[in-house]
C-alpha cells in the first residue's frame, strides 16, 4: 500500500491505554491513559521530569534505549497498536502518518544540507517524489517558499526553522501531528505568530494535535483539551477552559497561581513549596505530589489515588476539596 | 546609581545591536528591560557587566566612569544555571572559592568564610546542611539558580544582572525566585537589572521598578513598570504584551489585542522609525524622521512614538 492510499480525509484517533514506560526499572510513565479525539488538539502540560517527552515519543514509537513500554498500548485509527509495531512499519508510519515537531525543532535540522535537499531526502525514505506540497505549506506559514527551500538552517530565524519543522511533519500529509515544546526558544511575538499557526493549520487539515509543553499560557491558547502531568502520571485531565477556570488537582490548581500575570495583584500569584520529583526520588507508593500538597491526608502516603471524573486526588474524590 | 548614557555597539558586518541607549539604575532599584530575541537588551547587560565593549557612549557609577575592577561589583546571572556551575564542584567548593580569595585580601580567616557560605546560603533560601555537600545535578533548576545567586552575592555586588534568569527554571519555581530577587533588593540593598522576553515576569521583581522597552537597538518606551504594562502608548510595546497568551477560561482577549506580525528585514535600516514597517498604523510622516524619546502627548511615560495612543491589548479578567 503506498503512502497515499494511507492516508485519510478524517483525522484519526489516537487512544493511549494503561501506558508504563520505564527506564531501568524506574517508571517515567505510569499507567497513563488518554485520549486524543479525531480533529482537536489536545495539551499536555508538565514540568521537567513529569515524563511528558517520553508519553510523546511513544506516539512515534521512539521510546529511547533503555526506556521501554512495559505495559500497554497506543491505539491511532488505521495504523493499530504502534508500541507493537515492526521496525519497517514504524520507518513507514512516522513522517508519513505521524508528523512529530521535535523539541528545539530549530536545532533539528541537518547544518549541511538545504532545506530542500533535506525534503528530497525524506521524501526519498518514504517512495514519494511529489513533494510540492510543501510549497504552499510554507507560503500558507508566511515564508517565502523558495527562498527557504534554497536556504541552510543557520540562514534562517527560530521562528522560520519552526515553521519548517511543521512543514517536514506535514508535508507527507500526515493527520496526527505531535508538537514538543513548539515555542520554548522563540520570544514572544513569534510565539504568538507559531500558535496561531498551529491553530489555523489544524482547522485547515483536520489533524489530530498533541502539544506538548510546561507552559500553561501556550495550552490555554490553542488546546481544547489539557491533560497535566505530574511524577510520570496524568493528574488531571478535561475541557480546557473548564481546567483553566476551575482547576480541581491541587497540583493543577497551584500550577495556574503560579503563572505571573500582567494584571492584578502580584502577591496573588504564589511559587509552589518544594521541587518536582526526578525520575529516582518519584514516590514508589502512595500520591506522587503529595510531598507538595496542601491537601495531603493519611491515605496519600499509601494507596495511589484513582482517577475519578478525570482527576487522580484522594482529597478531591473524597468531596474535600472544591 | 549606574548609569549609562548614549551607549552604541556594533557588530561585524554592520550590524547596530545599540544605537545609543540611555539608562539608570538607582541603588536597590529594579529596571527590566523587555523585548524581542535580537533586540539588545542581552548585550546591553553584558556591556554592564563588563563582559561586552562598547563603541561610544559612558557607563558610569556615581557620575565617574566604571572600568577594570569596578566591574566585580556588578554581577551576571546566568540563564542556565546548570552550564553556569562546574558539575565537578560541590556547592561548597563553589562558594568557598571566591570567599577565599576575599578572606585573603580582608585578613579574615576560614571561621568567617564558614559563616558566610551559610549566611548566603539561607540568605538565597537554600538549607546549608542539604546543599553542601552536593554537586550540581543533584539539585533541582530552581536550587541551582539559588546556587548561582548566593556565588555572585560573594562579592558583595551593587548590581545584578539578571539575563534571562528564570526562563529555563519549572514554572511552579519561577515565582520563588522572582520573589528572592526582590527580597534581595530589601535586605541587601542590591540592584536588579532584570532583562527578560517575558514580560509579565518583570512585575515580579518589583513593582515599582522602571521598564525599558527595547527595539533594535533602541528604548521605544520607558516608565515605571505598572503604567506601561497597564497603559503602554507606542504601538511596538503593544504588539509585545498582544502576544502574551490569553488564559481562556480566566480572562479574555484585550478588546484592541493587535494580531502581531513578524519581523520584515532586520538587514535593512529605515530612515524613520525604525518599527514602522511593521507597525499596524504607521503614517508617510513616520518612515521620514526617527521618532524622539519624549512625552509628546503629555503621556506619563517616556515613548517614541509620533502618534502614541492608548489600546486596551491586555487580557481582561472575567471576574
Amino acid at each position: 500500500m503506498s503512502i497515499v492510499e494511507l492516508s485519510r480525509v478524517t483525522a484519526p484517533g489516537v487512544s493511549i491505554e494503561d501506558l508504563t514506560i520505564a527506564y531501568g526499572g524506574l517508571p517515567a510513565v505510569s499507567s497513563v491513559s488518554l485520549e486524543l479525539k479525531p480533529g482537536t488538539i489536545t495539551g499536555l502540560v508538565g514540568e521537567s521530569g513529569s515524563g511528558k517527552s517520553t508519553l510523546a515519543l511513544a506516539l512515534l514509537g521512539a521510546v529511547q534505549k533503555p526506556g521501554k513500554v512495559t505495559q500497554g498500548k497506543v491505539v491511532i485509527d488505521g495504523i493499530g497498536d504502534v508500541t507493537r509495531l515492526n521496525p519497517e512499519d514504524l520507518r513507514r508510519v512516522r513522517g508519513a502518518e505521524i508528523g512529530y515537531v521535535f523539541q528545539a525543532a530549530q536545532n533539528s535540522l541537518n547544518p549541511l544540507k538545504t532545506v530542500g535537499k533535506q525534503l528530497l531526502d525524506l521524501g526519498k525514505a518514504h517512495g514519494v517524489r511529489d513533494l510540492r506540497e510543501a510549497h504552499p505549506l510554507l507560503e500558507r506559514m508566511g515564508l517565502n517558499a523558495d527562498r527557504v527551500l534554497r536556504s541552510y538552517q543557520h540562514e534562517l530565524s527560530g521562528g522560520m526553522r519552526q515553521r519548517v519543522g511543521i512543514m517536514f511533519a506535514l508535508v507527507l500529509n500526515a493527520h496526527v501531528l505531535v508538537l514538543d515544546e513548539p515555542t520554548t526558544a522563540l520570544d514572544m511575538i513569534t510565539q504568538a505568530n507559531i500558535l496561531q499557526i498551529v491553530r489555523e493549520i489544524q482547522r485547515d487539515r483536520s489533524l489530530t494535535t498533541l502539544v506538548v509543553t510546561h507552559d500553561v499560557g501556550v495550552v490555554a491558547e490553542v488546546a481544547q483539551r489539557i491533560a497535566v502531568m505530574y511524577g510520570g502520571r496524568i493528574v488531571e485531565q478535561g475541557d480546557s477552559t473548564r481546567i483553566i477556570s476551575r482547576p480541581r488537582h491541587p497540583y493543577t490548581r497551584a500550577l495556574i497561581n503560579a503563572i505571573p500575570r500582567l494584571t492584578g495583584d502580584i502577591d496573588a500569584a504564589k511559587p509552589l513549596p518544594g521541587t518536582p520529583p526526578t525520575l529516582a526520588t518519584i514516590p514508589k507508593v502512595g500520591c506522587v505530589f503529595r510531598q507538595r500538597c496542601p491537601l495531603r491526608m493519611e491515605i496519600c502516603d499509601t494507596v495511589e489515588p484513582p482517577t475519578l471524573g478525570g482527576v487522580a486526588c484522594h482529597a478531591v474524590n473524597k468531596g474535600e476539596a472544591p | 546609581m549606574i548609569e549609562g548614557r548614549g551607549i552604541t555597539k556594533t557588530f561585524g558586518k554592520g550590524v547596530k545591536a545599540l544605537r545609543g541607549v540611555d539608562f539608570a539604575i538607582p541603588r536597590g532599584g529594579a529596571v527590566s528591560f523587555i523585548g524581542e530575541s535580537g533586540c539588545g537588551k542581552t548585550t546591553l547587560g553584558r556591556i554592564l557587566a563588563g563582559l561586552e565593549t562598547f563603541d561610544g557612549g559612558q557607563l558610569l557609577r556615581d557620575g565617574e566612569p566604571i572600568k577594570g575592577n569596578a566591574f566585580r561589583r556588578i554581577q551576571l546571572i546566568h540563564q542556565d544555571p546548570y552550564s553556569a556551575l562546574n558539575p565537578t564542584r560541590t556547592i561548597e567548593s563553589t562558594l568557598r572559592d571566591p570567599l577565599r580569595l576575599r578572606a585573603g585580601q580582608t585578613g579574615r580567616g576560614e571561621r568567617w568564610i564558614n559563616e558566610k557560605v551559610d549566611e548566603l546560603l539561607s540568605l538565597v533560601g537554600l538549607e546549608p546542611a542539604y546543599v553542601l555537600e552536593r554537586y550540581p545535578h543533584q539539585l533541582s533548576g530552581g536550587m541551582r539558580q539559588r546556587v548561582v545567586i548566593a556565588r555572585a552575592l560573594t562579592v558583595e555586588p551593587e548590581v545584578l544582572v539578571a539575563d534571562e534568569a528564570v526562563s529555563m527554571i519549572d514554572v511552579s519555581l519561577r515565582l520563588g525566585i522572582l520573589g528572592l530577587l526582590r527580597s534581595l533588593r530589601e535586605t541587601l540593598g542590591v540592584s536588579v537589572l532584570f532583562i527578560t522576553h517575558d514580560v509579565a515576569t518583570a512585575r515580579y521583581v518589583g513593582a515599582d521598578g522602571e521598564l525599558y522597552v527595547i527595539y533594535r537597538g533602541t528604548v521605544v518606551e520607558r516608565g515605571p513598570v505598572e503604567t506601561v504594562l497597564s497603559d503602554p502608548v507606542h504601538p511596538y510595546t503593544q504588539c509585545l504584551l498582544s502576544a502574551i497568551p490569553v488564559l481562556h477560561g480566566l480572562e479574555k482577549p484585550g478588546p484592541d489585542r493587535l494580531v502581531p506580525n513578524e519581523p520584515l528585514d532586520e538587514r535593512t535600516d529605515p530612515p524613520g522609525c525604525l518599527f514602522a514597517p511593521r507597525c499596524p498604523f504607521a503614517t508617510p510622516v513616520c518612515v521620514e524622521r526617527p521618532p524622539p524619546l519624549g512625552r509628546l502627548g503629555h503621556t506619563p511615560q517616556d515613548h517614541a512614538c509620533l502618534f502614541p495612543a492608548s489600546r486596551h491589548v491586555v487580557a481582561v479578567p472575567l471576574r
